[in-house]
């Protein structure tokens, strides 16, 4: 199993796609930057409006902080695009190649041979998050320095300097659980679909579609509060002034849940369909 | 001979509005005020306002006669428009006149509610009640209609009976509440304010603790 991973480990840092896609998640991150430090002191200035007939204002918003969070809004849609893309390339680029047949001659376990795939697409996005995390806090706290942050849920929350880091670090944590759940879809429908550019499209449906439903209101019952969909702004929940911790608990264990039943899906389609 | 009459009658009343004097206690208050050249202290603001969640602050604050009062804070903090002007320079600003309304109890005390109504229309307030505590000469509560910000209360304490400058301020204040939708990014910043303002007014309160006094009379 080890040696499968450091396969395809392998094969991912020698693929052009890779960087490409690193490459892709970096000037988009470089654009959300940009406009939000441009269309930062307009946020401000809704969130404020209505404070600003009763108090003056002493000290800066517009910083590292406020920055960061508008990234956190705004890549939660490209990010586990792109490593979707990335992901089920890992497996479609070897049904597209005929590689697959090749590696099944050799004495390797479907499972396992799977598995490794999805902890690849799951280091991966573990990786490019960090790469993400750290530049984007980097370049918004060197440039913008730090300070309170606001944040608008129904309710106007300052949090201080060092509770803000906290929160966001926290947020970033919770974030990439959604990526990876998005990334292990994308191997999953990979297996399904086999071809690469069906399985692009399917993932890139997938997750549009989960982001119009993320945006649904059904109601208290099951599937409003228990659904994929519905888990995948959890890191919102940190920014709340009373963070509900056993609720962020309780979705983070259940998007876990769900990224092992796609892994196990993937894991039963693979091993009982023909790999021709 | 109505008009006559109804003439007289009005050279009459004006005659007594320009001759009304201006409170004695509220005088002596405002003599104390005036002693004020400057101060400094350190201040602790804590913001109750039903849609803001914002910790306590700290900051410094500095007053000069005649100048507006400075503030500084490493963190980002709110200073309400009104109710820091402890000199009440901006009510004696313009020509007034008071209305004596008696004795009432404010936080404990015995304190004469006076009236204050401005004489002259650059006034940017239409009446003011002041409490005076008419042995110590502090002003306890004070109840302000601007004509531009709406009507603000400030509830005064002192640390002692010789202190000019209250030592905690409540200040209430009518606020508009605000809704802003979830994701405030790309399209969605444009937002309806008439709308997000239909659920009218509400009242907030920010609490002012002043403590470490440099307080430097005038020579």
């Amino acid at each position: 199993m080890r040696a499968l991973i450091w396969s395809e480990l392998y094969k991912l840092v020698h693929q052009r796609m890779t960087y490409l896609a690193l490459a892709a998640i970096l000037i988009i991150e470089g654009v959300v930057i940009f406009s939000a430090y441009f269309q930062g002191n307009t946020i401000l200035d809704i969130l404020l409006d209505n404070l600003r007939d009763s108090f003056y204002f002493e000290g800066n918003l517009l910083n590292g902080h406020l920055l960061v969070y508008l990234i956190l809004n705004s890549l939660w849609f490209h990010l586990p695009l792109i490593l979707m893309i990335v992901s089920a390339g890992l497996l479609t680029t070897e049904y597209k190649d005929k590689t697959l047949q090749m590696v099944m001659l050799q004495p390797v376990n479907r499972t396992s041979f799977l598995l490794s795939k999805y902890v690849v697409a799951i280091i991966f996005s573990l990786g490019v998050v960090l790469v993400l995390m750290v530049s984007s806090m980097g370049v918004s706290y060197a440039v913008f320095g730090g300070g309170d942050l606001v944040v608008y849920l129904g309710s106007l929350n300052f949090f201080p300097h060092e509770e803000a880091f906290q929160r966001i670090l926290w947020a970033y944590g919770c974030g990439t659980l959604t990526v990876i759940f998005f990334s292990v879809v994308s191997v999953t429908i990979a297996v399904l679909v086999r071809e690469t550019t069906i399985a692009w499209i399917a993932s890139a449906f997938f997750l549009i579609v989960a982001n119009l439903l993320l945006k649904v209101d059904f109601g208290d019952g099951w599937f409003g509060k228990y659904s994929f969909v519905k888990l995948n702004d959890t890191w919102q929940q940190l920014f709340y002034q009373d963070i509900n911790w056993t609720q962020i608990h309780t979705n983070n264990a259940l998007i876990l849940g769900y990224t092992l039943l796609f892994m196990v899906i993937g894991v039963i389609v693979f091993k009982r369909r023909d790999l021709l | 001979m109505r008009s006559w009459i109804n003439l007289l009658g009005g050279m009459l009343l004006s005659q007594i509005s320009y001759g009304q004097e201006i409170d004695p206690d509220l005088v002596m208050a405002k003599e104390r005020l005036d002693a004020i050249a400057s101060f400094e202290a350190d201040l602790d603001l804590t913001v109750d306002i039903s849609f803001v969640n914002m910790p306590p602050k700290s900051a410094k604050m500095s007053y000069q006669k005649g100048k507006s009062t400075t503030f500084s804070s490493e963190d980002f903090i709110l200073i309400p428009k009104r109710g820091l002007d402890f000199s009440l320079s901006e009510i004696f600003k313009y020509s007034f006149i008071t209305v004596d309304r008696g004795f009432e109890q404010y936080s404990g005390r015995t304190c004469k509610l006076l009236n204050i109504i401005p004489t002259d229309s650059k006034a940017d307030f239409s009446i003011a009640s002041l409490a005076l505590d008419t042995l110590t000469h502090q002003v306890i509560f004070s109840e302000i209609n601007t004509k531009k910000d709406g009507a603000y209360q400030m509830l005064m304490s002192y640390d002692d009976n010789q202190q000019a400058i209250p030592g905690r301020v409540e200040v209430s204040f009518e606020i508009e509440r605000i809704r802003i939708p979830l994701q405030y990014m790309g399209k969605e910043v444009e937002v309806d304010k008439a709308q997000m303002k239909a659920e009218g007014l509400r009242r907030g309160r920010i609490i002012l603790e002043i403590e470490a006094y440099d307080v430097q009379l005038v020579k």
